[in-house]
This record gives C-alpha cells, structure tokens and sequence, in this order.
C-alpha cells in the first residue's frame, strides 16, 4: 500500500512550489512527520513532511515546479525490509553515489541581459524559449532563441540553476535589457543522477547520451569541422541524428559520400579556414564613405561607347617625340582629362556639388584621379587641370600615381576635387557603374579597349572602342546634362583635333 | 604512376579497401600472392571452418537429436572426405565472388609476391619468377597474419599442424590433442570432436577464450565438455615430438606436475602473427614492432603515402575489424572522416553453441572501478530455444548502475553471432538497457533472450524468469 504524498495548500495567491531539496532519498526508510523535502514558492520556503511510516517514492525530481495538488512523492507501508531485498547491490550504490551530487542552491542570481550581438543592432525579439520557467539548467545549455533584424542566435545558460522567465516570448529588448534570472546552484540536476525510481521513469529523464552523434552523424560532423558539442541533438535522449549533423552546416558545400555508381566524383580534401584581420582605417574610411554616397546621392549611371582609333593613332604618331620632349609618356589620361574638363565647363552642373541647401558651381575643374595602391583606393587631384597642357597633365599624374603607390599623398592632395575619373579598364573591366567621390556630383569611368565590329558609312569595320560610364548625382545634374556631357567627351575623343580647337 | 592506389594483400581488409577505393574513383590495383584472391579469411579461416563447422553439426544432430525429434534415420557415417570436398567448393565460389568484384570495380589484380622498392614503386614477383614493376601513389599494406608456432615445435604440418591443415585432414584423427583454447581451437576441436575424435585441449590459462567474458568462458567450458571435449587447463606444454605415427606432448600444471598425452595429430592454435615476409619494408624504412606494423590513428604507417590496416597493425585479428579499417583508410584518402569504435568491435566464436561479445567484459568493468548491473536470461527459458532444442546458453548484458547505459552484450547460444549486431547498433546508439527491453521484439525468437537480459539489467524484472 502507498500513500501518496500531494503538494500542500500553502497560501491563497500560491499555484505551485519548486521543489528545492529532497533531504531524503528515493527508497529510503521515512517516519511519520519526519521531513523529507524542502519546498518553495515565490514567496516562502516551506518543509514537508511524511505523513506516515514507510518507504520512500519519489516522482518529482529536485528542481520541478509541481502545482498545488499534484503527486510529489509516494509512501510505501508495506515494510521497509521488503525493499532492499529485491534491490540488486549495485542500484543502492547508485543511490549513494547520486545523492552526492544533488545540486545546492547558493543564494546567488545570476540576472541574463541582452548580449551586444552586433554593432548596428540595438534591440532584439526572444523567439521561442526552449526551457520552462524554473527548469533546471546548466551552463551553456541553450535556453532561448533569440532574433534580431539581421540574424537568430541561441542564448546560452551563464550559470547552473533554475530558470526564471523575465521576457517572454515575442516580447522585444534592448541590448542590455534583462532576459531572465537563474537561482544558481551548485552541482548537476537531481534528475540526471537520481536513481531509477521505478523502470518506467529511468530512461526517459536521463540524457547521458545527450550529443552523442550516431556512427554516421559523427562522421558528417568530423568532416564539417563542427564540434558534436555545437549540436543539439534531435534524437532520443538528444542523440545527434544523421539528419541533425547534416542540418549542422546549412550552406556549407554538402560532401555527400559519392555512390558507388558515381565512382568518378571523389570528395575533394580542402581547407576550409577562415582568416580573419583587421581593417586598416582606410579601408573603414572607404568602406563607411561609399556606402554614404549610396544611401545619400540619387545616383545612377549613363553610358556611351568611344571610337578610341583617333586618339590611338595621334599617340602612336607622336608618343616618341612627346616622350622626348617632355620626359614623360603620352597616355590615354591627358585626352580623357581635357576632354572631360571643355564638357565640365559647357555643362557646369556635372562639375558642381551641393553643400547643405546650396549648389557651389567651380568655374575651375579640379580632377580627382582614382589610383589603385596596396593600401586601397585613393584619389589624389590635378588642380585646374582646365588650363593644364597634355604633357603637364600626364607629368602631374605621373607625380600623383608615384606618391600613392609610395603611401605619400598627403590629405591636402586628395581633398578638394570637383569631378573624377576612374580607370577600371587597366584591370580588364568592360563595363561598370562607378560610384560618385563624395562630395562630388559625378563620375567618369573607363573601361577597356576592345576591337569591335562597329558600322562606319554603311560598312561594318572593326574599331577599338570604349564603353564609357558617368553615374551622377541626380539630385543636382539632369538626364540632359549628363548624357550631353558624356556625348561631348565622345565626340572630342573621336576627333581630338577639337580639343586643341575645343569646338 | 600506373595507380593512385595499390592494395597489397587481398584478404576481408584488402579487397575491402581496394573496393571502397574504386568506388571512391581511384585508379586501384590490387597485389595477392597466392592464386586465389581472399586470404586467410576465405581461403583457410572463417569461411572454410564455417563450412566444416555446419557439416559437423548436422552430422551432430543427426546422429543425436534427429531420433527425439522423430526423424528416424539409420545410424549416420562422418565422410570427411565429402565434407573437405563440400568445403572446398564454398570456399571456391567465395574467391570467385571475389574475383568477379575486383572486375565489377575494375581493379587491376596482380599475382604475385609485392615487395616494395622505394615508396612509390612495387615489384610484383609471379611463382614462375617473372618479376614487373607497378609505380603507384599510395599504398595499402593489408598482408593478414600467419599462425604462431611453438618455439620449440615447428609445425611439420604432418601431425603437428596449423588450423590451415586441420581444414584438410585425410582422416578423422583418432586422438586430436590441441594447443590453446582459444577461438581457433575452440572451433576445430567441436568440428573433430562431433565427428568421432578424442579431442584433448591444452590451455596455458586457466580459462578458454580467455579475451571474452568470464561467463561465456564458463558455459562454453560446459557445453564441450557435453561433448566429449577434454581439458587441460593452467598447463604449461614444454615438449611436442612428432613420433612418426603419433604426436607426443608433455605438459605440466603450476604445481609442476607432468601431463604427458598422445595423440594421432597435435593442432596449434596458440595464436597468429603478423605478416610481412617479403614485403621489403625496410626499402621504405618501416620497422615493425612486435612484428606489427606502427601506424597512427590513422592507419598511417610513418611513410606518408603507406598505410597499413588488418592482421599487421595494432587491434583484434578479426576480418570486420580489418573491412572496417579498409574503408577508413580509402575514405580518407578521399578526404572523408570516418570513425571506427575499437570498443564495439564483435567477436565470435563459431561453436555450439555460439559465443558473440560486443563492449566490456565484467572483469574489464570490475577493474575500472565503474559501478555496473547485471543482466542475464538463459537459454532455457526461452520458447524458441525449447522448440529447436538448444537450450544450453545464456545472454548476459552490462549496463552503468547510473545511467543504465548498455557497456557489453555476451551471447552464448544458439545465433549468438547474428544476434551480437543488435548489441552494436544499441551501444554505437548509447542505448540503456531500458531502450532496448522497451523495443518490440519478434516472439518467438531467440532474440527475446536478448530484451529480457535488458530488462533484467535494468530493474531485475525480466518477464519469462
């Protein structure tokens, strides 16, 4: 005969108690009103008693929240003797050995805030709570999801001990905002060491197999690189599943086994390191720069194409003399730069750039030239490149190019520009929307030179052409300006005559 | 290089890799000194001694219990020639079956005795002498094992035999003296023994099988003696003579006292050692150890492209151990991770009754301290057993006193070995002995020995006890 033992009514507004301590252990010998357990709500710690004599059932484990009423325990009369018989040697000293480890409160709180997750991230949503309100957990173990405008991520236990919800789910936070408490104990759960209380109960609670991945799971996991560790299990008990370790790398490229039909694709063996370094400030300072002129401008991008057999001709004629005269080689840039700085003048608003309500208009044409060095990008200017000859033009770019790539430029030669021209072409690009130099209004990009059948007087003929792209600031600069100005730098490339004439 | 990979050694590891290779795309070749493919698995071990074992014990049940189960059947006669005969065509259509899978897989198989001359380059000499080279990229060493002698006894393979000769005796021994009760002589000497022979058993421990559990050491004890088996344990042999028409062994106890027996043939079966005559591995620098070959945890030997799996390296001489470590090795090549659990590797004896063990023993658990339970269920209360008449046997199963996780399964019995592969699924799962006695079970079926062993584990409350 068992008497079973009911959590007590304890006080009007009290709908269930946590059980904080069993001071007796399952099959132990109990005497009527001896205490066996240590009982708390929300407002008191209370003690329980046995009713009668006899032998110990528990079934709520250290650390349950058990309603008023519910069966916490039971009390077998039938004799103490009968008990131990049946019991083989070594289940007593399992009991022995458990009753060591059951966890103590230490008083302590652990309070769990809102981690920092990320820089532009300042609030967070709690998705879905994996553990219930005063649950056992350990450390590390993952109590919550958490997600924020860019990602979800699991929150992991800071501490041993009972749970205590603070925001619940769907409930959003900010960064720091309190998430939980955890009454921190000491030692493992009751439960995963307690002793069989009765066969039924033995397996189920225990998770000693918890993350133990299958043959097959352990083998996906080795070859992923992750830790079983990582995984939560999906399985009984929390065993890692196949299913569970090939989920654990979603995106990473699926080595799946190559069937024995198949028997041509061996896995290839690849690293799969990560390198991780820190940006140099004037990577941070493009990168934040650029992605300003993308959320600030109305930028966009008009193309054209150039018949560059003029200007190549005109340079093939006459690089050896201008070399010889000037000491410096005759390119493609000088054209470009005059070209680009008649067009500037003829429609100014290209040339120009807005400062807080105003529009400044240059009647100078400041050229920012975009020069590649190991560091990044920079853009050193030539000042009134309007009055500057070719050869000046190509001798000052010399000067530029050589300081950046020697890291010399001094910021009084980056600033100030008042239009760009960026030459992606060097690098092989055919086409591209280059992004506009802040707080300029436009960009010219180049491209490479490539022999295309091109029509000429009814006859198709293979020229060397250019694409050429401007993205400008439509705030400031009409569709009219713009592509008028990319024609006129087409038609003064295409007969570079006038741009001596600059007609 | 003619090959990514060359396999020397077509025994269960060899061909194995060799296959799991193919399959993974490498070109692979395969070397194999004697004509047929196989090794000592097929040729001389497992295979050809299952095939004597099944006819033995056929001819065992006909002349024992085929009258109480009402067949009727004038006295039976052993053929040993009919059954060597019978042997010889199982193990012809296995090696066939090999054969026909190095084709199927596309495998260049190559006769003849490898040796290595540097790392990349093996020379493949055919009996004729006829010596070809083969250039490859990595090696697989898998060239199994070769039965042990006594020092002071070689085998004439006359009267002082190999299991390789008892599998092609001329005649039933009249008197089969064997040295060591373990495995090998376990199973030979049932063989003999059903059919007619005076089987005597030499044992230096006092135990037979003495790698298994305590208890399957017992029961099988038992079982042979029923069958006429004589043992001699705790006994040290100090002399064997072939005397021409019979063998004579002396032996003595540990208090020093003399056993002299004679015999007709004397098999010694006191263990086997690796093998690697011929393999010319100090060309690339690889000393053995104990005979093994060294190799990491992953079957690398210290030469980078060479590895080594099987008889040859470290672990249990046991043909899945070596499949198993035949795949590992191909996989890896191909930059896989497979894993093997050494502990879960099973173990069989083919008498019968059977002996199968996975996991722990009871006397490995009991000298690492860790708190255990015991579960066992025999045989005998066994529905199915009662109806097939095998009732000797038992299952016992270990499980941790906390966690009720299964630590070792040990069958005796009739099936043990097909049914030790449920033990390894349970303990490669980590399942308690609960989980198991809590699955459905087919009735009736010897099986059910099994869950009730579990149950009995988990809370000494098995159902038929």
């Amino acid at each position: 005969m068992a008497t079973q033992v009911k959590v007590p009514t304890v006080g009007e507004s009290i709908t269930e108690v946590t059980i904080a301590n069993w001071l007796k252990n399952d099959g132990d010998v109990v005497k009527m009103d001896e205490v066996i357990a240590e009982l708390e709500s929300d407002k008191a710690t209370f003690e329980l008693t046995a009713p009668i004599n006899g032998v110990l059932r528990i079934k709520k484990q250290k650390g349950d929240a058990v309603p008023i009423g519910d069966l916490i325990c039971e009390i077998d009369e039938s004799g103490s003797g009968q008990v131990s018989a049946p019991t083989p040697k070594t289940e007593s000293k399992a009991v022995a050995a458990s009753s060591g480890a059951a966890p103590k409160a230490t008083g302590a709180v652990k309070e769990m805030k809102v981690p920092a997750v990320g820089e532009s991230i300042t609030e967070v949503t709690i998705s879905t709570w994996m553990k219930k309100d005063g649950d056992f957990v350990a450390l590390d173990e993952v109590i919550a999801e958490v997600e924020s405008d860019k990602a979800t991520f699991e929150l992991p236990a800071e501490a041993n001990g009972i749970l205590r919800i603070v925001a619940q789910e769907k409930t959003t936070l900010p960064i720091g905002g309190l998430i939980c408490k955890i009454e921190v104990m000491d030692g493992a759960p009751a439960k995963a060491a307690a002793p069989a209380v009765s066969a039924a109960s033995s397996s189920s609670d225990k998770n000693y197999a918890a993350g133990h991945p299958s043959p097959a799971a352990a083998k996906i996991l080795d070859e992923k690189g992750i830790a079983a560790s990582n995984v939560s299990g999906s399985g009984p008990g929390g065993r890692i599943t196949k299913e569970d370790a090939a989920k654990a790398q979603a995106g990473a490229p699926a080595k799946a086994e190559s069937k024995p039909t198949a028997a041509s694709a061996p896995v290839i063996p690849g690293s799969r390191t990560l390198r991780k370094e820190k940006m140099t400030s004037l990577r941070k300072t493009i990168a934040r720069r650029l992605v300003a002129v993308k959320n600030e401008t109305a930028m966009l991008t008009t193309f054209n194409e150039v018949d560059m057999k003029p200007v190549m001709d005109l340079r093939s004629k006459y690089k050896d003399k201008f070399k010889e005269k000037y000491g410096v080689g005759l390119g493609f840039m000088s054209f470009f730069t005059k070209a680009v700085c008649i067009a500037l003048r003829e429609w100014p608003a290209v040339n120009a750039q807005i400062q807080g309500d105003e529009i400044v208009y240059s009647d100078f044409c400041d050229v920012s030239v975009a020069v590649s060095t190991p560091k990044g990008l920079v853009v050193p200017v030539i000042r009134n490149a309007e009055s500057m000859s070719f050869d000046q033009i190509e001798a000052e770019i010399a000067r530029l190019a050589a300081r950046g790539r020697d890291g010399k430029l001094s910021i009084e030669e980056m600033t100030g520009g008042t239009f760009t021209i960026t030459n992606g072409g060097v690098f092989g690009s055919m086409l591209s929307t280059p992004i506009i130099n802040a707080p300029q209004s436009a960009i010219l990009g180049m491209h490479n030179i490539v022999e295309r059948p091109v029509v000429k007087d009814g006859q198709i003929v293979a020229r060397p052409i250019m694409y050429l792209a401007l993205s400008y600031d439509h705030r400031i600069v009409d569709g009219r300006e713009s592509v008028s100005f990319l024609v006129r730098v087409k038609e003064l490339l295409e007969d570079p005559s006038r741009l001596i004439l600059e007609i | 290089m003619d090959y990514q990979v060359t396999v020397i050694g077509s025994g269960p590891g060899g061909y194995v890799a060799a296959i799991r290779c193919a399959q993974l795309g490498f070109k692979t070749a395969i070397i194999e000194k004697y004509d047929t493919l196989g090794g000592t698995c097929l040729n001389v071990g497992c295979i050809p001694s299952k095939a004597l074992l099944d006819s033995t014990e056929h001819f065992h049940n006909a002349a024992h219990t085929f009258k109480e189960h009402g067949v009727d059947i004038n006295e039976p006669k052993p053929n040993l020639t009919q059954m060597i005969k019978r042997k010889g065509e199982v193990v012809k259509s296995n090696v066939d079956g090999i054969a026909f899978l190095m084709k199927k897989n596309k495998i260049d198989v190559h006769i003849g005795l490898g040796s290595f001359l540097d790392k990349n380059t093996i020379q493949v000499t055919a009996k004729d002498g006829k010596a070809k080279k083969i250039t490859t990229e990595k090696v697989i060493i898998a060239t199994g094992s070769k039965p042990t002698p006594l020092p002071f006894a070689p085998l004439d393979k006359k009267r002082i035999i190999s299991s390789t000769e008892a599998l092609e005796l001329k005649e039933i021994p009249k008197h089969l003296i064997i040295i060591g009760g373990g495995v090998i002589g376990m199973e030979l000497g049932s063989v003999y023994a059903r059919i007619g022979s005076k089987v005597s058993v030499v044992e230096f421990l006092d135990s037979i099988i003495p790698t298994m559990d305590g208890t399957m050491g017992k029961e099988l004890l038992k079982s042979s003696k029923k069958l006429g088996m004589d043992f001699y344990l705790g006994h040290k042999v100090t002399a064997l003579e072939n005397k021409g028409k019979e063998v004579a062994l002396t032996a003595e106890d540990k208090s020093g006292k003399k056993l002299e027996l004679k015999g007709d043939y004397c098999l010694v079966s006191i263990g086997r050692r690796p093998y690697t005559d011929g393999l010319g591995l100090d060309k690339v620098g690889i000393e053995t150890v104990k005979g093994q070959i060294p190799v990491d945890d992953h079957l690398k030997t210290k030469v980078d492209n060479i590895y080594a799996i099987g008889d040859v390296v470290r672990g249990a001489m046991l043909a899945h151990k070596a499949e198993e470590e035949g795949v590992l090795v191909a996989e890896q090549m191909a930059g896989q991770k497979p894993h093997i659990n050494y502990n879960l590797i099973p173990g069989v004896v083919y008498t019968w009754p059977e002996v199968a063990s996975v996991g722990q023993t009871e006397e490995q658990l009991k000298q690492s301290g860790r708190a255990y339970k015991v579960g066992n269920f025999p045989y005998k209360a066994l529905g199915r057993a009662r109806a097939s008449m095998d009732l000797d046997g038992l299952v016992k199963i270990l499980a941790d006193a906390n966690t009720d996780e299964i630590l070792g399964a040990h069958i005796i019995g009739a099936r043990a070995a097909d049914m030790i592969a449920a033990g390894v699924v349970a303990m490669e799962y980590r399942a308690s002995a609960e989980d198991v006695s809590r699955m459905s079970h087919a009735h009736p079926t010897y099986m059910e020995a099994f869950k009730e062993a579990c149950l009995s584990a988990t809370a000494n409350r098995p159902i038929h006890m």
